[in-house]
């Protein structure tokens, strides 16, 4: 019978081993009768010769090599009891870990599937992604003839490609579906090295300027629109209003190289003109916007690669760089660098915003695990002390040190799985909250949705389910190890093993007040910061301003005809009931992007960029710029009068040496008319809260090549109302594309999205440490006034007031307090270097900040103490003298 | 009871007699016990204790098959047989033994030569 059988059947084992011994027993009796003694005497006999039946029946159990498995289950059902026996503990300690647990794993998920997790294809630590650098700025963004270039070098690379990510709308134009689209060059999936599920897949044919149009669309694509139909291969699909016939679908799991956006379709970069007849300056040189990934030619480590790469890199720029570049262009353009980056998890431009505060992040949720941690380690050790008298007594009735041991591993693996469990579903929860959020940042102009899969990775669930098992063993065992050294005569008394507790137990309180501090400054930094950027004087105000996209360029129009049909949906908006005044803009403020370039000024280039934004008249008065000196553009300001612009004071400032600016002239490099400046705005906020406004040019739209615009409308009727009758008016006019309407003070909370995310995170982590901490100082100041009832007692008894007791008892904790903000505060100053490139407006070192923080950390103490401090003063002196 | 001095069995011969009994034909424990104590002439004590045990192990073992038969007591008792594995397991054990206890006897048969 095989060791499976054995342990299940159990009860028919125990039947069978009863009626056989029972037979021979039977049978002994028998053969002593025959012998001629009586029957009694008989019985008496066998009973001598066969020894103890229950003896017998536990060295049979033993053989059958399943006795620790009966007993494990002993030891459940034993631990099940006392953690129904003392339910507050076991909530405590559960919910407890649960919560580390959970605050990990929510991060964790998230830093996985962004950073980590590799892409489900062959040998992804060879790919490597790229990343160029002008300056110190980084960027991932490559043009087309780049990517061409690059690819052709087989001497450097096995295989290289560009893909570039965009929404693209799926069906007839009045029922358009928004998918995640990636742009491919050629080699694409052979640098991916995959194979199809069906079909094909795209090859360099396909990537040929003229070659027909074909898309791949993914395995979860198409069991999400097309519900998986067979058929589906040949089928002709409307994208971008064209048809476009679907030639192969990709593996299950395979969601594209890009992090983050998911390639629902994949079509060749060749198809954008074909498909989006206005975005055909997206191949050309000018366009950076394409990510790269390769994997090297054989043997090619990625140091080598990169030691090639500087090498080639110079003349290869210099052969994509465009005819008509300035000269200053061309300068910035030649000293570019490149690096070859890891590419296993795949190519993100994500990773650049949130990497930091996630491993911020990430610091945050390790300290909120250890804090769990270090709670459930004291809870552990309370609960132990107060069982040392249990051990003493099974120790005495003949357990082994090994099975009392075992019954504590079985608790604390019990407790463990608990917790780990539901951590993970918290975790869960709180990481698809997380991409939730950042989804609502990432659905701006950048046009794109976040498609993250924050599944729980094995391996960390595995570290941190190591951690918290691996406390609530030690720590449960502890007490048991140290109670179980006892003479069992001895334990009578147990205040040895209690007093020595309490000691180790304010050690640790002392590790968590001072890592809840760092929590605590944290969130006070980060409060602080989100104050700051909201309260900044930002040069503008988003009032009830509504901004609306939408993109006439698939209309066909000429430059001219733009213009006018921009114009023409600007009065319409203006007319509408609801809006109080209407204007336009190439760019709005925090948009997330922005125009800039040297410009000429008096005939002299300057050397920095200088921004610049294309407007309509009433911009100003609509988002709440001061106008300083000088006129606003004007309906007048068109292209048949004499071109003009309005800056800010930080131009006439920095270019103008704060001379007279009205009268002076300003040019875009090589162009032939120069902008008069007729008026000065005040310095208002660009791309960015965190920078000081940059110098800006204001030009009329009248004046420039109708560019896709936002209209910017001050709404007197309510937001809701307004937004509809603007879709209403306008989205009729632009068919193919959707417009997007939202409001400027959503566009501004946005773009605080750093900021509010690392304040929500700090705040929550923050207060969860507070409250761990307060109910350890709870559980331990209980704890010990529990034990010291006895000498509360004869104090009381002697004479001391109840005030004095509660000072005794509030004391104590407010000294493990102070001990804890002595070792916290440096600790804080430490590691606070490494958040201050994400705080704004305050010193990670701020001393109120901290001083906050400890009034609150103590306070916190206190008033977790009060309630003991209260018990112990209401001692009863006769009752608690006769407790033992 | 016997009034002969006894000895222990040295570790795993145990499971060697057993399976010798039982090699024959099926027994249930109580004649597997008196068949021990009748072979050994009551030199080798074999409690319930330990003879049980040993059954059920060589039954897990699978040297053993046990099958619930009809007795002369008129109920239905357990018989042990011994499996082809558990035969093949007994010539083997059996054959190391005999070297083992043939070696041993010679090294004493040695020394009580050198003795005398």
């Amino acid at each position: 019978m095989t060791w499976w059988r054995r342990v299940f059947n159990r009860n028919s084992l125990e039947s069978q081993l009863d009626v056989e011994l029972r037979d021979h027993f039977d049978r002994l009796v028998r053969d002593f009768v025959a012998q001629g003694h009586s029957d009694t005497e008989a019985r008496r006999l066998a009973r001598l010769e066969f020894g103890g039946m229950d003896q017998v029946k536990e060295m049979c159990r033993d053989a059958r090599g399943t006795r620790w498995v009966d007993e494990t289950a002993q030891d459940v059902r034993y631990g099940l009891r006392g953690f129904r026996k003392n339910p507050g503990f076991t909530i405590v300690a559960i919910v407890t870990l649960a919560i580390g647990v959970g605050a990990s794993l929510a991060i964790f998920n998230l830093v996985d599937a962004l950073l980590l997790r590799p892409l489900p294809v062959p040998n992804p630590s060879e790919l490597i992604t790229f990343t160029r650098w002008i300056g110190n700025n980084p960027s991932e963004s490559f043009s087309y003839p780049q990517v061409r270039e690059l690819a052709e070098r087989r001497d450097l690379f096995a295989s290289l490609s560009g893909v570039g990510t965009e929404i693209v709308y799926v069906g007839p134009p009045e029922a358009l579906e928004p998918a995640g689209a990636a742009w491919v060059s050629g080699r694409y999936f052979d640098t991916m090295g995959i194979t199809p599920f069906a079909g094909r897949l795209l090859n360099a044919s396909d990537d040929e300027r003229g070659a027909p149009v074909a898309a791949v669309i993914s395995h979860d694509y198409w069991q999400r629109r097309f519900g998986g139909e067979r058929d589906v291969l040949g089928r002709q699909v409307l994208i971008e209003g064209q048809q476009v016939p679907i030639v192969g679908i990709t593996r299950a799991g395979f969601n594209g190289a890009v992090i983050g956006q998911s390639a629902d379709i994949t079509l060749a970069f060749n198809a954008k003109p074909v498909l989006q007849p206005e975005n055909e300056s997206f191949l050309s040189a000018d366009a950076r916007w394409i990510l790269m990934l390769a994997r090297p030619a054989a043997g090619l480590s990625r140091d080598q690669l990169q030691a090639r790469l500087d090498v080639v890199w110079a003349d290869l720029i210099a052969r994509t760089i465009p005819a008509g570049m300035s000269p200053e262009a061309r300068q910035r353009t030649l000293s570019m660098q490149v690096h070859a980056d890891p590419g296993r998890a795949g190519a993100s431009r994500l990773r650049r915003e949130l990497r930091q505060p996630l491993v911020v992040a990430m610091g945050l949720v390790t300290l909120v695990l250890l804090i769990a941690c270090v709670n459930v380690a004291n809870l552990l050790l309370a609960r132990g002390a107060g069982r040392a008298r249990e051990v003493a007594l099974r120790l005495a009735l003949g357990a082994g040190r090994a099975r009392i041991v075992r019954q504590r591993l079985v608790e604390g693996i019990m407790l463990a799985a608990a917790g780990t469990a539901v951590g993970v579903l918290i975790g869960w929860a709180a990481s698809t909250g997380l991409v939730g959020l950042i989804a609502e940042r990432v659905a701006g102009p950048g046009d794109s949705v976040l498609a993250l899969d924050v599944a729980p990775n094995w391996r960390l669930l595995a570290v941190c389910a190591m951690v918290v098992v691996t406390t609530t063993i030690v720590f449960g065992l502890l007490p048991a190890l140290r109670a179980s050294k006892i003479a069992p005569g001895a334990v009578a008394n147990s205040g040895r093993v209690a007093e020595s507790h309490t000691r180790f137990g304010a050690a640790l309180i002392v590790a968590q007040v001072s890592l809840s501090l760092l929590l605590v400054i944290g969130a006070g930094l980060f409060t602080r910061t989100l104050h700051n950027l909201r309260t900044l004087d930002r040069g503008f105000s988003p009032g009830n301003v509504l901004l609306a996209n939408y993109d006439p360029r698939r209309l066909g129009l000429s430059p001219p005809q733009l213009l006018s049909f921009s114009q023409s949906v600007l009065d319409t908006v203006s007319a509408l009931p609801g809006v109080g005044a209407a204007s336009i803009a190439a760019i709005t403020p925090l948009q997330g992007g922005g125009m800039s370039t040297p410009m000429r000024v008096n005939g002299v280039m300057t050397e920095d960029e200088i921004y610049f934004n294309v407007i309509a008249p009433r911009f100003f008065e609509i988002v709440g710029t001061p106008l300083l000196a000088g006129r606003d553009l004007s309906p007048a300001d068109d292209l048949n009068a004499p071109a003009v612009a309005v800056v800010n004071e930080a131009f006439v400032r920095t270019h103008l040496a704060g001379a007279q600016p009205l009268g002076q002239r300003v040019a875009y490099p090589g162009a032939q008319r120069e902008m008069e400046i007729v008026g000065v705005v005040k310095d208002a906020v660009y791309e960015t809260l965190r920078a000081a406004p940059p110098p800006t040019i204001y030009m009329s739209y009248l004046q420039s090549r109708g560019r896709p615009m936002t209209i910017v409308a001050d709404a007197t009727a309510p937001i809701a109302e307004v937004t509809s009758a603007i879709r209403a008016a306008v989205q009729p006019r632009v068919p193919a594309s959707p417009m997007r309407i939202r409001t400027f003070a959503w566009q501004i909370e946005n773009s605080l999205f750093q900021a509010r995310l690392m304040r929500m995170l700090t705040a929550i982590f923050g207060g969860l440490a507070l409250a761990l901490a307060a109910i350890g100082v709870y559980g331990l100041m209980s704890y010990s006034v529990a034990l010291r009832t006895r000498e509360i007692g004869v104090r009381l008894a002697l004479g001391a007031r109840p005030s004095r007791v509660v000072r005794m008892v509030l004391g104590n904790a407010l000294r493990m307090v102070t001990v804890g903000v002595i070792i916290g505060v440096p600790l804080a100053l430490l590691v606070a270097r490494l958040i201050s490139r994400l705080i704004f407006g305050v010193t990670s070192t701020d001393p109120m900040t901290i001083a906050s923080a400890i009034a609150i950390l103590s306070c916190v103490g206190l008033a977790s103490a009060a309630i003991p401090a209260r018990r112990a003063a209401a001692v009863d002196p006769v009752t608690s003298i006769h407790v033992e | 009871m016997a009034a002969h001095p006894k000895s222990d069995l040295p570790q795993g011969t145990l499971d060697l007699l057993i399976m010798q009994v039982v090699a024959p034909e099926p027994m249930h424990g109580y004649a597997i016990a008196q068949r021990l104590k009748l072979l050994s002439r009551d030199v080798v004590q074999v409690t319930q204790g330990t003879l049980y045990p040993a059954l059920h192990r060589l039954e897990n073992r699978g040297f053993l098959s046990a099958d619930w038969k009809p007795s002369d007591t008129g109920r239905d008792a357990k018989f042990y047989k011994l499996t082809r594995k558990g035969r093949a397991h007994l010539e083997a054990e059996a054959a190391s033994w005999e070297r083992l206890t043939g070696a041993i006897a010679t090294i004493l048969g040695a020394a009580k030569g050198e003795a005398s």
